[in-house]
């Protein structure tokens, strides 16, 4: 292969991965209420996101410990994975059975056809192993994951994300969250 | 006199040198350290004022009151519920030299736990105490430990069954105040102290309170606020505040089922709002190298380090380490931010606190700047 052609295809790729994060940053992946956010984990983010949707002005009702029949009317299922051993001392279960509760929530949503997102608020405090099979559980089955950059140090959801075509949106701080949440419910 | 009798005479002179210097370093644990009040406190009591049972004891200790003389809220600051958690007290001993109040009361204990000051942890080579270059002198402070002397409720069960739960902890748990809460007038010496804490939040009408700790930095709850679920929207709200300010902090709930510690049993037993802070101290974790008094200062260890490179740390640890001025400075922040965002959900209930050191001026001057 000639020079100019390794490099017609390099700069061809380039250019569609451009194009497509730019796509996925810009948020145009569109959601319907109502919404329901959930927690993976049983960590304290799942308030920090009922503010953020407080913020955006968009409806949604939070239920930590959601089940299958939580999931009716709901057409927005949005999930905040992390661990927490406090919260889930708070919710009086082990991590076994908050590992069930996600997993059967989860297969329930698929069920339904409905849009998961995951949230990653937590930052460095909600990644390692404790938390990552929340994080892992929820984002893989996500259309949407909205991350703060310094939970996803090591490129965790971004490979994630790649690997299993996912539109991500990085954002520095938690309160960066907001524009894009109100981007995915404008109509 | 003989050759043996000699050698004896000496050896029993090099015991008793070693004895008496041994002696006098045990009893100096039982010197106060030196808190000067600053222009804001308004009144000083003792803690014993609250529950007179604890008079003249090692865990009978100062409270100082900083009251604006305007109507508003009152706030308790906790510092040194756990003695080995230097960044806590030096917090509340911050406030009480350099603070003031403009609206509302603030209310300090510097040193809650007054016997836990009093030695440190067996087999934990810790140093027992530390200094600051103040504007003035050279401050020295204790480094505690982190439950009440043993000494004064020897000895430990093998079981402590918590008060009223009956919750089942171990023994040594027994002496730890934040297990200990509520308390009770006619239990341990650390149930006292509890009690005595809960006595004063009843008749002060304390609306908002801080419970100011530190942990190891490869535990998950660092650099985070504990709230009891009444609390949780106005840490939420502070978090947001914080982090606006490059401050991260993760944000953790009080669980109901765990009995004895502050954030759960304030809230319950009491209208306050209680918040637990923790920050990060090289010193009392697990990976930690040479342990002295630089270690509490500047908070440097090599090995935090390179369990950092590892990817084995959840905060971010560089070769600046985790100093006491940052961690304090964190502190600070931390209650300013809770308080900022409980005027905002209690309008009618006004705190606000002057010449408390910023983030960045605590950092950039270190803490003896605000000390006397």
């Amino acid at each position: 292969m000639k020079r100019a052609q390794v490099l017609m295809i390099a700069a061809t790729l380039l250019l569609l991965t451009a194009v497509s994060t730019l796509l996925f940053s810009q948020s145009k992946v569109k959601f319907d209420q109502p919404v329901l956010i959930t927690s993976a984990g049983q960590s304290a983010d799942v308030t920090i996101a009922g503010m953020l949707f407080k913020k955006a002005n968009v409806q949604a009702r939070a239920i930590s410990l959601a089940k299958a029949s939580d999931l009716e009317g709901i057409k927005t299922l949005v999930v905040v994975a992390g661990f927490s051993s406090k919260g889930l001392g708070a919710a009086g279960i082990s991590r076994e059975q908050e590992l069930d509760r996600v997993k059967s929530l989860l297969a329930a949503a698929q069920e339904k056809k409905l849009k998961i997102v995951t949230f990653h608020l937590g930052g460095k405090a909600r990644r390692g192993n404790q938390s990552d099979d929340f994080n892992k559980m929820a984002a893989e089955v996500s259309s949407y994951l909205l991350v703060v950059k310094q939970g996803n140090e090591d490129q965790f959801f971004s490979k994630l994300a790649a690997e299993k075509k996912i539109a991500i949106e990085l954002v520095d701080k938690i309160a960066d969250a907001v524009q894009p949440l109100a981007k995915m419910f404008e109509k | 006199m003989e050759r043996h009798h000699i050698v004896a005479l000496c050896l029993l002179i090099v015991v008793a040198v070693v004895c008496t210097l041994a002696g006098r370093e045990f009893l100096k644990m039982h010197e106060p350290d030196e808190i000067i009040p600053g222009q804001g406190v308004t009144k000083i009591e003792n803690l014993s004022t609250y529950f007179g049972a604890l008079a003249g004891m090692s865990s009978d200790t100062k409270v100082y009151i900083l009251d604006s003389g305007r109507p508003g809220a009152t706030a308790l600051v906790l510092g040194g519920t756990h003695p080995n958690e230097p960044a806590g007290f030096m917090t509340a001993v911050v406030l009480t030299e350099h603070a003031s109040a403009r609206e509302g009361r603030l209310i300090v204990i510097p040193q809650v736990c007054g016997s836990g000051f009093t030695c440190t942890d067996p087999l934990e080579g810790y140093p027992q105490s530390f200094s600051v270059q103040s504007k003035s002198k050279m401050r020295t402070f204790r480094f505690g430990a982190r439950g009440s002397n043993p000494l004064t409720e020897w000895p430990d069960p093998l079981v402590f069954l918590q008060y009223p739960s009956g919750q089942q902890l171990s023994g040594n748990e027994v002496r730890n105040l934040n297990r200990s809460y509520p308390g009770r007038p006619d239990g341990t010496v650390t149930e006292r102290i509890a009690f005595a804490v809960m006595q004063l939040i009843e008749r002060e009408n304390v609306d908002i309170a801080f419970d100011l700790h530190e942990a190891a930095p490869e535990i998950p709850i660092i650099n985070a606020i504990v709230t009891h679920e009444k609390g949780k929207d106005a840490a939420a709200s502070a978090l947001f505040t914080l982090e606006s300010e490059n401050l991260q902090y993760a944000l953790e709930m009080s669980p109901p089922n765990f009995h004895g510690l502050s954030h759960r049993e304030w809230g319950d037993r009491s209208p306050v709002f209680p918040y637990l802070m923790e920050t990060s101290n090289p010193i009392q974790g697990r990976l930690r190298g040479k342990t002295n008094e630089a270690l509490v200062v500047q908070g440097v260890d090599q090995k935090y380090y390179e369990a950092a490179q590892i990817g084995s740390m959840r905060i971010t640890y560089n070769l600046e380490g985790e100093p006491l001025a940052r961690r304090v400075g964190r502190h600070l922040r931390g209650v300013q931010a809770l308080l900022g965002a409980y005027m905002e959900s209690m309008p009618e209930k006004r705190i606000v606190v002057d010449n408390v050191p910023a983030y960045e001026q605590i950092l950039e001057r270190g803490i003896g700047e605000y000390l006397h």
